[in-house]
């Protein structure tokens, strides 16, 4: 039981935000489900991806073998923040980093997602998809009470020693550049509130994608760069989170500073 | 404090960011600040933020996640003052 194993190396995960009985069943339901049709639906994800849409990881053996050092190294929660171009960026996002077969023996790392409800689980096929391939759908700007409940499920999680994949700008980048005045509040307030929870920046961009879209190009081949990131703060609550947020945003702009100097 | 002259000042900082002038014209306690007023979400913190500048309080996440309204807003300023 990996998410089991990575709780027994974070001993002081406890249950930082209680969550009501029902909800944290329904995780506990949700994931383990999720878990034995894995088989089906990752693998089913990866030939959508690698067959289907012909997408390509550049160095991905490099990038795979990095990224497992460093959660075997760390053993603890990850909050993975990248960059937004696409629907599909937590998708492609999640192969490159863990790949179908290590995931199946890793589970705990296969990132939670937060989907926009509108796009991912307004009807019931799609949020059947969605309940199965570990995401809580949220709808972005909503009241303050439903994203509040969504980001404690998050804690929550984490605090169990899982992943998490949440992007730090408010949606998609409409200008195709990671906008450094678009800060989601709530990564932030998610790694102020899980002690010992890791930051991992990444930053994920086709060679084909210009601005943001729907999907990437059929055939795109895509560049993948990831930072462990301590965000640092001198101040508490609301401001604290904040500082973090913004930080975040920050290493992702450089990251696409160190991308398109590369080209 | 009253809380007319906290109102006043609530107002002041969330104008900024207003979208929706008109529900501006006619706020009330129960103006919803992201739905009527047209704040952008992620500004909502700034807005928060203001507050603890101008009124010299410290609002933690939770605190403020029950503010919607102007009126909510106005509520927790005067808890925090008192």
């Amino acid at each position: 039981m990996p998410w089991r194993s990575s709780r027994r190396s974070f001993p002081e995960a406890r249950f930082l935000t209680r969550l009501p009985f029902r909800t944290r069943a329904a995780h506990a339901v949700q994931r383990e489900v999720g878990r034995l049709a894995a088989l089906f639906w990752v693998l089913t994800i990866v030939f959508i991806l690698r067959v289907l849409m012909r997408y390509r990881i550049r160095d991905v053996a490099r990038v795979r073998t990095r990224y497992r050092a460093l959660v075997k190294e760390k053993g603890r929660p990850f909050l993975i923040c990248p960059n937004h171009l696409t629907m599909m960026d937590s998708a492609v996002i999640a192969w490159a980093l863990g790949g179908s077969w290590w995931y199946l023996f890793h589970y705990s790392r296969m990132p939670w997602n937060l989907p926009e409800y509108n796009n991912f689980a307004s009807q019931w096929p799609a949020r059947l998809g969605a309940w199965l391939t570990k995401c809580i759908p949220v709808i972005r700007g909503g009241r303050r009470e439903d994203v509040s409940r969504v980001i404690k499920r998050v804690q929550h999680l984490l605090s169990r020693g899982e992943t998490a994949l949440i992007f730090p700008e408010a949606g998609r980048s409409r200008s195709g550049r990671v906008e450094a005045d678009s800060v989601a509040h709530a990564v932030g307030r998610i790694l102020t509130s899980v002690p010992g929870c890791q930051l991992l920046c990444v930053y994920l961009r086709g060679d084909r994608q210009h601005t943001w879209s729907t999907v990437p190009a059929r055939g795109d081949s895509f560049y993948i760069d990831f930072e462990l990131v301590e965000p640092q703060s001198d101040h508490s609550g609301m401001r604290r989170s904040r500082d973090f947020s913004q930080q975040i945003i920050d290493r992702l702009v450089g990251m696409e500073k160190k991308y398109f100097a590369g080209r | 404090m009253t809380r007319d002259e906290i109102f006043a000042k609530v107002v002041e900082i969330v104008k900024p960011y207003v979208k929706n002038e008109d529900a501006l014209a006619a706020v009330a306690d129960d103006t919803n600040i992201l739905e009527d007023l047209k704040v952008n979400s992620a500004r909502l913190v700034d807005i928060i933020l203001n507050f603890e500048d101008e009124f010299d309080i410290e609002v933690e996440d939770e605190d403020a996640d029950a503010v919607n309204t102007v009126g909510d807003a106005v509520a927790l300023i005067q808890e925090k003052l008192s």
